[in-house]
């Protein structure tokens, strides 16, 4: 299982800096790698929309960071993502555990999941979704692209195909 | 009681040209603006509640700058998740400033939560933020923004404000406001 290992390299080839997240199994995967690693600082925020603003506020400072958050946190984030860093024209990377698809248990968290892919098109925000180990250097890598390129957010969705659902 | 305009101008005078100052949507950052239009300054439309977070990534990436946030009550009401989070993290370099007029001015004069029981300096305190601070006349804001500019943070600064408005208004282009916060910075993304 090496994906949280790839995504993790290709974040430090990219000189992202600060980790700020909401928890989720699937980003705790990331986490347990950061945390001991010095080239990253952690953030614990307490709502997803907190994340949306420390991230812009790193990259008006000069820094890169990423919002590492369940599916669940784009509801909670998105007049924030509409009216700071589109109009700002401000990178913010997103990495989503994507809840509510293939094989989830919780009826609650699939409303969400599958409204997400349309939230995203909706606020024309560019997303991949990591489904094969194969894929996932490829996909980080591009996403981190697109966001810098265009100073906007982008999304990076990691899904159950790759990291297993949740009993 | 003070006003906005008076106590922006008071703290204006204390802050260098290095320092970052992020101002929230609404009268904050008019008020700001009206005081004196810096390069630093970062002027906040829309986005509510998003102020303070902002000037805590901006104090995690730049350790080296003093941050400001100035924010009005009902902006801080609908993320008080962020004095949590502040006081967690502990930046030394930040100063957060919360003007409570106890109402929605721009939109009405609607009454905020402050308006009601709710205090923000307690509420910052059960946070964690231990340097907190809660004023009520220009004299007093003074003296705590000397404080605060002098000894480590994070300070946070409840100071009670009347509910005049300013006349000015700032740059309305987001993109200007960015490019020119992070050029006088000498920063690319």
């Amino acid at each position: 299982m090496q994906w949280p290992n790839t995504i993790v390299h290709v974040l430090k080839k990219y000189d992202v800096r600060f980790i700020n997240y909401v928890p989720d199994a699937m980003g705790e995967r990331l986490l347990k790698i950061v945390r001991d690693d010095k080239d990253f600082d952690v953030l614990p925020l307490t709502r997803e929309e907190e994340g949306v603003g420390v991230v812009c506020g790193q990259s008006l400072a000069g820094r890169r960071g990423v919002l590492l958050m369940p599916t669940s946190g784009i509801g909670n984030s998105i007049n924030a993502i509409a009216s700071l860093p589109i109009p700002y024209r401000i990178p913010v990377p997103m990495i989503i555990g994507f809840r509510g698809d293939l094989g989830e248990f919780n009826a609650t968290q699939v409303m969400m999941g599958q409204a997400l892919p349309d939230i995203l098109r909706a606020l024309r925000i560019p997303y991949f979704t990591l489904r094969r180990e194969d894929e996932v250097e490829v996909l980080t890598e591009g996403f981190l692209r697109i966001t810098y390129a265009t100073e906007s957010p982008a999304a990076l969705l990691i899904s159950t195909q790759l990291a297993g659902w949740k009993e | 009681m003070m006003n906005m305009l008076e106590a922006s101008q008071a703290l204006v005078r204390r802050l260098t040209d290095d320092d970052l100052v992020v101002a929230g949507l609404g009268n904050p950052k008019y008020a700001l603006f009206e005081a004196s239009d810096r390069a630093r300054n970062f002027y906040v439309w829309n986005a509510m509640g998003m102020t303070a977070s902002i000037g805590l990534g901006m104090a995690m990436a730049r350790p080296d700058k003093r941050v400001v946030i100035l924010q009005g009550d009902g902006c801080l009401l609908m993320n008080l998740g962020a004095l949590a989070t502040e006081a967690w993290r502990k930046p030394r370099n930040l100063v957060h400033i919360c003007w409570d007029n106890r109402m929605y001015e721009l939109t009405g004069q609607q009454p905020t939560a402050t308006a009601g029981p709710a205090d923000l300096a307690r509420i910052a305190e059960g946070a964690g933020l231990s340097k907190v601070e809660r004023v009520e006349t220009l004299p007093a804001f003074e003296a705590a923004v000397d404080r605060a500019l002098s000894e480590e943070g994070p300070w946070f600064i409840h100071a009670l404000v009347d509910s005049r408005r300013g006349k000015l208004r700032p740059p309305k282009s987001p993109t200007f406001i960015k490019h020119r916060f992070m050029t006088d910075l000498g920063v690319e993304h």
